[in-house]
């Protein structure tokens, strides 16, 4: 394996934009199929969203801001959790260059998530249900998972797919910004951004160079594909 | 010790027919998925495309264009059959009456993907594959019928014999797994 790790889908997530409204939370879990468990199962620990929204206090009483990181699998080029899985349900893509789980392929061992320093996979505890007509919702281009299986937030590959295989039937690259995840395609502050890091003119690549750019335990290695922007306090904006 | 050994041979002749019996009813119930259920009218692919040569994206028309290559509506068929008699035919008797109430045909599905697999027509098709490489010779079928298994060791072989230089996009589970 090389040492830095190949290019091509990331995300710029623009924390002083975010003002933590939880939109790309409901965004995803609507989009990917993903339960919604409720207070008790929360409490357990069993909760199942793909992103989580962590909130930071900054300044003192009465001087006090809060401040929100959106966390998702940061799809790492050198990913922790790849290595450890004894069935190969989750590998590194070499088409698409990031994470991919493969649902019916895993067998739950969770050894994945024990591995992931960035906690952003989810055990699915239950075998969901929605009654009609509450199955409309269900999104035909992701299965719905079933009970005892490791789950977490794939970039939205169901809609690179589409747009890969869209372009490809028009004979065209795919587009700067055609392709978006839910989250991004839902936040009301254009926090997130997403694009092909492998093209330096993408905007994303452009936010990517900021100075304010900054990755999650960078120190680690992992070459992660989640860029986050953070300037100075949301005061002096 | 005796008693225990009478008790093995009745107590195995027990076992081997309870297993005799589960396997032969996995054996039948198995069968008796795998027959293809009834269409709700006996629709003939021959008539129409060997005897009257219509071709199959006039009828599956989203082939080109989309995952799924669709079924005809009633509008479709109507469009020929609004004009033809249905005599003393059953079948053409079945499809006036739907076409009366303006009743939607629940056709049966017969080639069928499990939920968990992403496949798409339109790559094939515009990759220049013909219908009939992976469904068979269906126009000269009178009933359509599934073709040997459509596995994923049978999508795999043909990627790797006809698209050798995508195979790594072509063999990436996240191509065909959603
Ligand atoms: C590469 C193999 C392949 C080729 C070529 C192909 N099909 Fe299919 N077809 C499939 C598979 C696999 C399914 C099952 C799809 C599913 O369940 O998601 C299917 C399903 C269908 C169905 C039923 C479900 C649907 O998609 O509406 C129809 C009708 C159909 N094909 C017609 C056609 C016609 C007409 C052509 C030629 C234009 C064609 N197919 C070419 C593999 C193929
Ligand atoms: C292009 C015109 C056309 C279309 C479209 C068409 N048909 Fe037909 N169909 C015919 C003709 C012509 C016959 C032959 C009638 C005869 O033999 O009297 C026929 C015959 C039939 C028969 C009788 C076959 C037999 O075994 O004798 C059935 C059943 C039938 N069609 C059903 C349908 C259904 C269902 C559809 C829509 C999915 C459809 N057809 C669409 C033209 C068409
Ligand atoms: C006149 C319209 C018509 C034409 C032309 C036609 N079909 Fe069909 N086809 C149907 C209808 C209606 C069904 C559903 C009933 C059935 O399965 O027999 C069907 C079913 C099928 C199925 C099974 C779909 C499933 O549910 O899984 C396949 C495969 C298929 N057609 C392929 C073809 C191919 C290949 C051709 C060209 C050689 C063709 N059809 C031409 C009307 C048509
Ligand atoms: C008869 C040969 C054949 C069979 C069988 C076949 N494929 Fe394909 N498939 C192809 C060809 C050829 C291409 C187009 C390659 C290209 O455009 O370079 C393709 C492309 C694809 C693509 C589009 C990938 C992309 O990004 O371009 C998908 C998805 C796919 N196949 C899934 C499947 C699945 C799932 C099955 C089995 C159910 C299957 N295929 C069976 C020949 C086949
Ligand atoms: C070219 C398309 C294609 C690719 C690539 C592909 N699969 Fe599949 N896979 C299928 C199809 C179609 C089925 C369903 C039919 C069957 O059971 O064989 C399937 C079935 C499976 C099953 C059986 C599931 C069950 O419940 O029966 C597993 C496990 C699986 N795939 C894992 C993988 C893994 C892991 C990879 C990547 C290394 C992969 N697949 C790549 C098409 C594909």
């Amino acid at each position: 394996m090389s040492e830095t790790a190949q290019e091509k889908w990331g995300m710029v997530i623009d924390l002083d934009r975010c003002n933590g409204c939880q939109a790309c939370v409901t965004a995803c879990s609507l989009e990917n199929n993903v339960g919604f468990v409720g207070e008790e199962s929360a409490a357990y620990g069993r909760g199942m969203h793909w992103i989580r929204i962590q909130r930071y206090w900054e300044g003192e009483y009465p001087n006090i801001t809060a401040r929100f990181r959106p966390v998702m699998c940061q799809q790492c080029g050198h990913a922790p959790c790849e290595p450890v899985c004894p069935v190969f349900a989750t590998y590194h893509s070499e088409a698409e260059q990031i994470n991919v789980q493969v649902y019916n392929r895993c067998i739950g061992t969770r050894y994945c998530a024990n591995n992931c320093p960035y906690v952003a996979r989810t055990f699915n505890w239950f075998d969901w249900e929605w009654p009609e007509p509450l199955n409309e919702q269900l999104n035909p281009d992701v299965t719905v998972r079933r009970r005892g299986i490791m789950e977490k937030c794939t970039f939205c590959i169901q809609r690179i797919r589409k747009g890969e295989e869209d372009a490809e039937a028009e004979g065209r690259e795919v587009a700067d910004g055609e392709i978006q995840p839910a989250c991004a395609q839902a936040c009301p502050a254009d926090a997130i951004v997403f694009g092909n890091l492998a093209d330096p003119e993408s905007r994303v690549s452009r936010l990517a160079r900021s100075a304010r750019a900054e990755k999650l335990l960078e120190e680690l290695g992992t070459e992660t594909k989640v860029i986050y922007l953070k300037g100075g306090s949301s005061r002096d904006r | 010790m005796p008693l225990k050994t009478r008790l093995r041979l009745p107590a195995l002749v027990l076992i081997a027919l309870f297993v005799v019996v589960v396997a032969a009813a996995a054996v039948l119930g198995s069968k008796s998925a795998q027959a293809q259920a009834e269409q709700p009218i006996a629709f003939n692919h021959s008539v129409h495309v060997e005897e009257l040569g219509v071709p199959c994206l006039y009828c599956h028309s989203n082939a080109q264009r989309g995952q799924s290559a669709g079924l005809p509506t009633l509008e479709k068929c109507q469009g020929c059959h609004s004009q033809i008699d249905p005599g003393d035919s059953q079948a053409l008797q079945d499809l006036a009456r739907y076409a009366e109430e303006n009743k939607p045909i629940q056709w049966v599905p017969v080639a069928l993907q499990p939920d968990f697999v992403y496949f798409s027509h339109r790559p094939h098709v515009n990759a220049g594959l013909n219908c009939e490489s992976c469904h068979g010779d269906v126009g000269q079928m009178t009933v359509a019928e599934p073709q040997g298994d459509m596995n994923m060791g049978w999508c795999l072989s043909c990627h790797k014999k006809l698209a050798p230089e995508r195979f790594v996009k072509l063999s990436d589970c996240a191509t065909c797994h959603k």
